[in-house]
């Protein structure tokens, strides 16, 4: 639940950097996620280029959550914004100013002011942030949706750097905390919802695997799998072994 | 002088007004002719709320390609549809009056002889209808002025538009004469094909003038008048694809016909593609 509305998949995908339409299809499809990222750019005026996206997508079919990917600027970030919502699907924007180009981390001052100004504009704003429990109170107060911190950098694999910041993050908000970039591989996406967030949003580890239908149905399992195990409750770690068969009615 | 005033002006009479297609056809010629082309609603069969009727559906239908809607005589109705400019007939109001009803929709004035041509600019009309300045189908036989109206209407300094019996053969003559452009009416509504005939006049008429627009970063060449609906009918783009930006100002769908390009204009257009 975001924002007033209810989707049913916790994982969240992007739709970029595939190897050709069809397998990006064949892959939101197999991830079982409702809600797709989109990014807005110009048109190719020569024609001869790639078409639109929405000729691949059907909208009635997925969310199309568009962001603001590729934006170092609050005024940017919100031109993109507003370009997006004329589109006319849906007033949702996934929130992202960019603050530095090697890392993509997030400039969370910019960040803090396009956000309250979009929120102000009626847009329901998701914040893609660092895993700093400030900013994502900060943005929460600012009237966000949704808080994205950031599992690693965007694009790297790397997974889940900072449990613990992300656990911290979760136990302050109230709005959903879904977390956005760096996850890798399965396990990765298991050990982030089990930390209890709320969702998992991720692209390049699909784009970028070998057989990225394959993964998308592997994190789709393990999404499911470590918000089971959260909800299930792990039990206590201790430093010491305990045996799991009885110690009585040994033979002696 | 109105920089953007059209060249082509297809005049309507009520044989024309009454008969169908008419939407059709003005659109046929607006798709060749853009913002070269004005067609201009003159009717006195009509009842005001018909006028009003046909008026909008011919306005939407040119606006797309940033063509003239002229209103005759009713300055309520090209008030009510936002026409680009008012004809005021020998019978219709006086400029003067034109203008406290719509002090921002340009006046024309149809004018027979030189005096009724400095009374026009003594109304301070914004450009003269002349004519008849051929013989014509509808009137064989009837007074024709000759090339020497244009001349004398034109010597005021306000732009002239020749009427009556304009064909492309004579068309230069007028030009010779002084006209800014010409207006016809069976030359173009009779036409088998009215995009044929409007594309014969505009051959021997002036071009365009051309600004340049940056339109995604790249600067290109366009004829003046051009809307943002008929930037993208030229670009094959589709308005439902595509989310346009005017210097920086998102224009709606609903808008882009009413919005009229300048040189130096910058546009981005912008869609959906892949992302995370």
């Amino acid at each position: 639940m975001i924002g007033g509305r209810t989707f049913r998949s916790r994982l969240l995908v992007g739709t970029g950097k595939y190897k050709d339409n069809a397998t990006m299809v064949r892959a939101l499809e197999a991830s079982g996620a409702d809600v797709v990222t989109v990014a807005v750019r110009r048109i190719s005026l020569d024609r001869t280029k790639e078409e639109g996206i929405l000729f691949h997508l059907d909208p009635s079919r997925f969310f199309l959550l568009a962001n603001t990917a590729g934006c170092y600027s609050a005024e940017d970030a919100m031109r993109y914004a507003r370009l997006a919502r004329e589109a006319g699907f849906n007033e949702f924007i996934k929130l992202e100013v960019i603050g530095d180009q090697k890392t993509l981390l997030p400039d969370v001052a910019g960040l803090l002011e396009a956000a309250r100004t979009l929120v102000k504009e009626g847009f329901t704003v998701m914040a893609y942030t660092n895993d700093d429990l400030v900013t994502a109170l900060r943005l929460e107060e600012a009237g966000c949706a949704a808080v994205m911190p950031l599992a690693s950098p965007i694009g790297s694999g790397l997974g889940l750097l900072n449990p613990y910041t992300i656990r911290t993050i979760k136990a302050r908000l109230t709005v959903p905390v879904i977390v956005d970039a760096g996850v890798g591989t399965a396990s990765d996406a298991c050990v982030t919802m089990e930390q209890g967030v709320d969702g998992l949003l991720m692209n390049t580890a699909l784009a970028e695997a070998r057989d990225p239908v394959a993964m998308a149905h592997a994190m789709r399992l393990a999404t499911e799998a470590g918000r089971a195990a959260y909800l299930a409750g792990r039990m206590a770690r201790r430093e010491v072994a305990l045996p799991s068969s009885p110690t009585t009615g040994m033979l002696s | 002088m109105i920089a953007q005033l059209p060249r082509l002006h297809a005049v309507t009479d009520d044989r024309v007004a009454a008969r169908g297609g008419l939407v059709e056809r003005a659109a046929e010629m607006a798709s060749v002719a853009g913002p070269r082309l004005a067609v201009h609603l003159r009717t006195r069969a009509l009842t005001g709320a018909e006028q009003l009727g046909l008026a909008r559906s011919l306005g939407a239908a040119l606006a797309v390609h940033g063509s003239w809607l002229v209103v005759n005589d009713r300055v309520d109705v090209a008030r009510a549809v936002g026409a680009r400019a008012v004809a005021l007939g020998r019978a219709g109001l006086s400029a003067r009056d034109a203008r406290r009803v719509a002090p921002e929709i340009p006046v024309a004035r149809s004018v027979h002889d030189a005096a009724e041509a400095r009374a026009a600019e003594g109304e301070n009309a914004d450009f003269l209808i002349a004519g008849a300045i051929f013989e014509t189908a509808s009137h064989p036989g009837g007074p024709v002025a000759g090339p020497a109206l244009i001349e004398v209407a034109a010597a005021g300094g306000l732009q002239v538009i020749a009427i009556g019996g304009l064909t492309p053969a004579n068309t230069p003559a007028a030009l010779d004469a002084g006209a800014w452009g010409v207006a016809g009416i069976r030359a173009l509504w009779d036409a088998a094909d009215p995009a044929e005939a409007a594309r014969a006049f505009l051959a021997v008429l002036p071009a365009a003038a051309s600004i340049a627009v940056t339109v995604n970063g790249e600067s290109r060449a366009m004829a003046e008048g051009i809307t943002l609906s008929g930037l993208l009918e030229q670009l094959g783009l589709d308005p439902r694809a595509v989310v346009v930006e005017h210097n920086r100002h998102i224009v709606r769908r609903d808008g882009l016909a009413q919005v009229t390009l300048a040189g130096g204009d910058v546009v981005e257009l912008v869609h959906f593609v892949g992302g995370g």
